[in-house]
């Protein structure tokens, strides 16, 4: 097909380039410096989708990122699927394939589109919680069927194949958008050596003079902008960032700026290159710079694709050498629209009419209109449009003076495309992001950015000035208020001379009215993204949504990748004339991040695959990953859950494991228990108030197991610590558990008792731990130590200082098996070479590796608990049966006493922790299984309960199992019955969780 | 076991007599293998400084009197000026925390570091050893600070952070203690837990620029 749009010259393309692109599975050719929009309008495409909720054919409106209807589905392949990409934004390249998001099959014949209209009719405003949210378990079906039918794009199914960046900046200054005010502000501050980024979301710079045949100093305005982006180019402390968009302004000027790098050669990144950047800056000072979007005018079936903003069909014409249609009506409410018109007619297509809604236009464009012979129809409206996948002609009627009423009879006229404007909206979403409430402006008619406590400066039509030598001039000016305030000294620039412009009074109207009320008038859209229509407005206010923020939720305007660009204010403005209000006193809804789709991929960076989180390795890793372990997460670590032989099921492993220990020798990499250093004089006091037993009496040399709780009396962690010297401690913490251990310390210390002289120092990887377990563990250590480790030398709970196969050691006699064990530390530079050493010696004694799991299984044959495990943040010790490691009597406070002693703490039938022997002793209860005491009980039955571990010791050969049952510690020998999802009920008598040894003779040889 | 104010300390390192080897974090990596084999050119390079001794000394730093013996056991003065070092012979002491200073040494002087510092000072202080669970990344080249920017929200320009800046902070979904020792030259130290995941974090975000290792 032949590019039946494009213009012979003119532009900002290169005709010597041509690109083939695909759309809805047909070829079509464009050129060079396109963008899809403009690729499809010089192609004669009309119809791009269709709509959410009414599957209304939809076109082209805009030419940025406002464009409400153009929101492709990319993609060459699936792997490079990419939803929500406006075709106004993405530029053309070789090959670029694209589709409808909306109206499969075919955007031109949609099965929906009969169906739509009835649908409509079922998606009233309100319909999102009138429906989706009762019932509640329906949302999903609801949120499928809904996401289907209007199809929202997708996202792709394989992994995506491209690499993303994730980059800190700092600036000076941050200037958004590089327009001419943005321009003047990045030079200013550039030129007094200021740091500063210039992020702008198009390929290259220039903002409206890209688009606009305004003269610079006499000369194209691109040449301007040519010289002053020169110029930022060669300065060190200046990045420019082009296809940037500044997406969301967070507090404390923190912003993120989205940076598309490749997007514009091809689907996929180059190799070795990122697809995407995103960039967070920390800036001291902000300039926004973004301009303004014009806001087309509300009427009758305004939807039906021909229907576009005035400044847009400029854009194409100059930018891009695209005239977008044939007959052209312009309406406008202010003298911005006229130059649609002129510039349509300069491209050699015929302008229809100029219909202005002033009753008296007067000036320049007025006169300029005339001198082109263009018919001026004065004080009225396009009311209403004709077509359905085109427009083929428009009803023109009379206005009343202030716009409110139609006068006097229709005229119909044939055009194909209706430009219309209804003035300008200065884009003030970055200044909302952090909660500045924008402030209505009478002579702007718009919103202005509201005052904020951010160091955030506003230039150009963001402020309201819409002319060129505004922008200029207010750029400048920003960036040497931005200069002043940080103390960065002065600079000067020269100003263009720019064409003057008189600008005269636009004329505040947002709908145009029709013959018919509003809600039997044709649709007349507000959000053509989210099928937002003045009857729907005035529905969601008659029914009592007067508040803004209601409206907004109510009907939908603004949501979801739009945020209201062009749909807001005259949203707002409906609302507030349905209300009987003033727009200022109707308000304004908040913009939210991000300003434009951002990709997954641009927010995830590297943080994927292996880097998707730490993994933490002890020294030994090496050993443990060359003598096939398999690895548990452990918090971040990288624990051994056990040592498989060949051929072993993991039960079986479990067994060997279990069973090595209790007859031999059995060893544990224990490095990953958090280990904290405490010294000073009152460490010993210290530790007194945050363990809930008593330490006082701990003497150097020997170790002490605790019981740590919050406020609530709660155990939230637990371990055993060593007194090193009279002022000096080693406390152990859970694997998982460390760091917030170490910061409760700190916060206690920092914030209660800053009068203690302690301090706490984190000493977790400084040391290998590792455990030899079994009755032959002290054989082994003795052969590696010339100390004496005899009983009588160095007896349960002890410390001793020593060498261990040649390493400085403190060998620390504590038991988590219930066994003869040893822990010995050593720094953990030497933990592999140690660890070796004790295989080397270890082997005549079948010195065998266990992880995590037998180690939890050792424990639970000792009633030993876990904390996380078997306590979850409602157990106290009494209800562990712990009540040996509270001391009531200390004469300072501890940490949980009161919160113990609370009325629910201390009553009958709390969940109690106890053991519980299946009656069927081959059956291992699933860990987390309710119990109950009767189980005829109808249901809901009353649970009792539930199992917090629970395995197969095959040192006992039956099961066992730890439990929290209410009132257990008195119901010792009675019956618990857990009813599991597979329909058994399984029955288990409560006991002792204390189910090998219970008198504590293994570990005390 | 040494009880010289009340705390135990022992000498950590075997004698040299005992032939025990020592591994730094990265032993199992091999870097001189992959130096030999490697990028010879890049706008990265990396190397492993192990083995170090580092001490973690805190006190207050209103006391003259612990101020003052520090300063003749270390034979510089404790940096008191926040995110600062001072770097003298073959010692490093940075600034952590108003009343925390991270002292590195060889390794084999840590514990008479150590013995001095005990000998010296009395009264509330700390002195704990952590050698074992440190490591050293030296990160140079005229990429360096491109590299950093990803890994790191701190502002590394050098109006900000001139060479002998120290910050503890955030590297990756890490920390790092991070000083300046050059114009493009930097030292991470870094945990020996995570010292594989920011090795090869480090190796991810060096790629577009070559990354030369050096052992």
């Amino acid at each position: 097909m032949t590019q039946k749009n494009r213009l012979q010259s003119g532009g900002r393309i290169d005709r010597s380039k041509a690109l083939t692109f695909t759309y809805n599975g047909k070829e079509y050719k464009g050129f060079e410096g396109d963008t899809l929009a403009s690729a499809m309008l010089a192609n004669g495409i009309d119809v791009i989708g269709r709509s959410f909720k009414y599957s209304r054919p939809r076109g082209i409106v805009a030419a940025g990122a406002e464009e409400p209807n153009a929101v492709m589905q990319l993609g060459a392949t699936e792997a490079t699927q990419v939803p929500n990409v406006r075709a106004t934004q993405q530029e053309l390249f070789d090959g670029l394939v694209s589709g409808a998001t909306n109206g499969w099959p075919s955007v031109d014949n949609d099965l929906m589109g009969v169906v739509g209209k009835v649908g409509g009719k079922m998606m009233p405003p309100g319909f999102y919680y009138k429906t989706f949210m009762y019932p509640q378990s329906m949302w999903e079906t609801y949120e499928k069927f809904i996401r289907k039918a209007a199809g929202l794009g997708r996202s792709s199914l394989e992994n995506d194949p491209d690499s993303y960046e994730k980059i800190n900046q700092h600036c000076d200054v941050l200037v958004v958008g590089a327009g001419p005010a943005g321009l003047t502000a990045a030079l200013t501050a550039g030129r007094a050596g200021a740091r500063v980024i210039l992020a702008d979301e198009q390929s290259e710079f220039g903002g409206s003079l890209l688009s606009s045949r305004e003269t610079l100093d006499g000369a194209e305005a691109s040449q301007w902008v040519e010289k002053v982006t020169a110029e930022l180019a060669g300065m060190k402390e200046v990045m420019l960032l082009p296809r940037s968009t500044v997406n969301g302004y967070h507090d404390h000027n923190f912003l993120t700026i989205h940076q598309r790098n490749t997007d514009h050669i091809s689907d996929k990144a180059p190799a070795g290159q990122a697809r995407q950047t995103l960039h967070r800056v920390r800036a001291k000072w902000v300039v926004l710079a973004t301009g303004a979007h014009e806001r087309p005018l509300v009427y009758g079936n305004n939807d039906v694709p021909g229907c576009m903003i005035a400044s847009a069909v400029s854009t194409y014409i100059n930018r891009y050498g695209v005239v977008p249609g044939n007959e052209l009506v312009v309406m406008t409410t202010n003298d911005g629209g006229y130059q649609a018109a002129f510039d349509w007619q300069d491209a050699g297509r015929k302008v229809v009419a100029i219909v202005d809604t002033r009753q008296n236009p007067q000036g320049a464009q007025v006169a300029e209109a005339s001198k082109r012979g263009i018919n001026l129809i004065k004080g009225s409206g396009v009311i209403d449009v004709a077509g359905s996948k085109r427009v083929t002609g428009v009803s023109i009627a009379t206005l009343n003076a202030e716009g409110t009423a139609v006068q006097g009879s229709v005229t119909k006229l044939s055009a194909d495309t209706v430009a219309t404007s209804g003035g300008w909206s200065p884009v003030i979403h970055l200044a909302g992001h952090t909660g500045s409430r924008p402030v209505w402006d009478d002579k702007v008619v718009g919103f202005l950015p509201g005052p904020t406590v951010e160091k955030r400066l506003v230039a150009g039509a963001i402020a309201g000035d819409f002319t060129t030598a505004g922008a200029l001039a207010q750029g400048a000016e920003a960036g040497r208020k931005a200069l002043a305030e940080l103390g960065l000294g002065q600079a000067e620039i020269e100003l263009p001379a720019t064409e003057e412009v008189v600008v005269h009074p636009p004329m505040t109207l947002f709908q145009i009215p029709h013959l018919k009320k509003t809600s039997e008038a044709p649709k007349q859209f507000v959000d053509y993204q989210n099928d937002v229509t003045a009857a729907g407005i005035e529905l969601a206010c008659r029914e009592g949504f007067e508040s803004i923020e209601h409206v907004k939720r109510y009907t939908a305007l603004g949501f979801g990748t739009d945020q209201g660009k062009l749909g807001n204010i005259a949203g707002m403005a409906i609302a507030a004339k349905a209300t009987g209000r003033t727009i200022p006193e109707t308000g304004t809804t908040i913009f939210r991040p991000n300003y434009t789709p951002v990709t997954f991929g641009a927010m995830v960076g590297r943080d994927r695959g292996e880097l998707f989180d730490p993994k933490r390795y002890t020294a030994m890793h090496k050993w443990h990953v060359e003598n096939g372990a398999l690895f548990e997460d452990v918090g971040q670590w990288k624990r051994p859950w056990y040592f498989p032989k060949a051929g072993e099921t993991m039960q079986q492993s479990l067994d060997r494991e279990c069973k090595a220990t209790r007859e031999s020798i059995g060893i544990l990499d224990a490095s990953t228990l958090g280990k904290i250093d405490i010294q000073g004089k009152d460490a010993r006091e210290f530790l007194g108030r945050v363990y809930t037993n008593a330490w006082a009496k701990l003497a150097v040399g020997k170790c002490r197991y605790g019981l740590m709780c919050g406020e609530d009396g709660m155990v939230f962690d637990d371990g055993v610590t060593s007194c090193l010297g009279e002022n000096h401690f080693v406390m152990t913490t859970t694997s998982g558990g460390a760091a917030r251990v170490y910061e409760w310390l700190e916060l206690y210390h920092q914030t209660e008792w800053p009068d203690l002289e302690v301090y706490f120092n984190t000493v977790t990887d400084h040391w290998s731990t590792m455990t030899i377990s079994g009755p032959n563990a002290r054989k082994l250590l003795q052969e590696l130590t010339d100390y004496d480790v005899s009983k009588e030398n160095l007896g349960f709970m002890d410390w001793r200082e020593m060498k261990v196969a040649g390493v400085p050691a403190r060998v620390f006699r504590i038991s988590f098996t219930g066994e003869l064990s040893f822990e010995i530390n050593v720094q953990a530079n030497f933990g592999l070479q140690v660890w070796e050493k004790l295989f080397e010696h270890g082997a005549k004694y079948n010195l065998t590796p266990y992880g995590t799991e037998t180690m939890h299984i050792l424990r639970a044959e000792k009633g030993f608990i876990i904390a996380g495990q078997d306590t979850d943040g409602s157990v106290h010790p009494y209800d562990l049966g712990m009540g040996w490691a509270v001391s009531q009597q200390k004469p300072f406070s501890f940490i949980g006493k009161r919160g113990m002693a609370r009325e629910d703490c201390v009553r009958e039938n709390r969940k109690q922790l106890v053991g519980l022997k299946t009656t069927d002793p081959t059956i291992v209860l699933p860990e987390g299984a309710q119990g109950v005491f009767d189980p005829k009980a109808p249901i809901p039955m009353p649970m009792v309960g539930h199992i917090t571990s629970s395995y197969w010791s095959a040192n006992l050969g039956h099961s066992i199992a730890m439990g929290l049952v209410k009132g257990g510690l008195d119901r010792m020998g009675e019956k618990v019955y857990y009813p599991l999802a597979d329909g058994r009920v399984v029955e288990a008598e409560i006991c002792s969780p204390i189910f090998l040894d219970p008198k504590g003779e293994r570990q005390n040889v | 076991m040494s009880d010289t104010n009340s705390v135990a300390i022992m000498n950590q390192v075997p004698d040299a007599a005992a032939g025990v080897r020592a591994e730094s974090p990265l032993h199992h990596a091999d870097l001189a293998t992959v130096a030999h084999k490697g990028n010879k050119i890049g706008g990265v390079h990396f190397r492993e400084v192990g083995l170090m001794g580092h001490l973690t000394l805190r006190c207050d730093p209103n006391n003259a009197e612990l101020i003052g013996a520090a300063a003749r056991v270390l034979g510089v003065e404790l940096p008191l000026t926040p995110l600062s070092s001072v770097e003298s012979g073959g010692t490093i002491v940075r600034w952590i925390a108003p009343d925390e200073w991270l002292i590195t040494v060889p390794n084999d002087q840590s514990f008479d570091l150590e013995t001095r510092f005990r000998a010296e000072m009395s009264g509330h202080y700390s002195l704990v050893n952590g050698s074992g669970g440190l490591t050293i990344y030296q990160v140079s080249g005229e990429n360096v600070v491109d590299m950093l920017k990803k890994s790191t929200p701190v502002d590394l320009h050098d109006s900000e952070f001139p060479v002998g800046k120290v910050v503890s902070t955030v590297f990756a979904k890490s920390g790092a203690v991070i000083r300046r020792t050059g114009a493009n030259e930097f030292e991470l130290l870094v945990r020996r837990s995570f010292a594989d995941y920011l090795w090869l974090w480090i190796q991810s975000a060096s790629a577009e620029f070559g990354l030369v290792v050096e052992a």
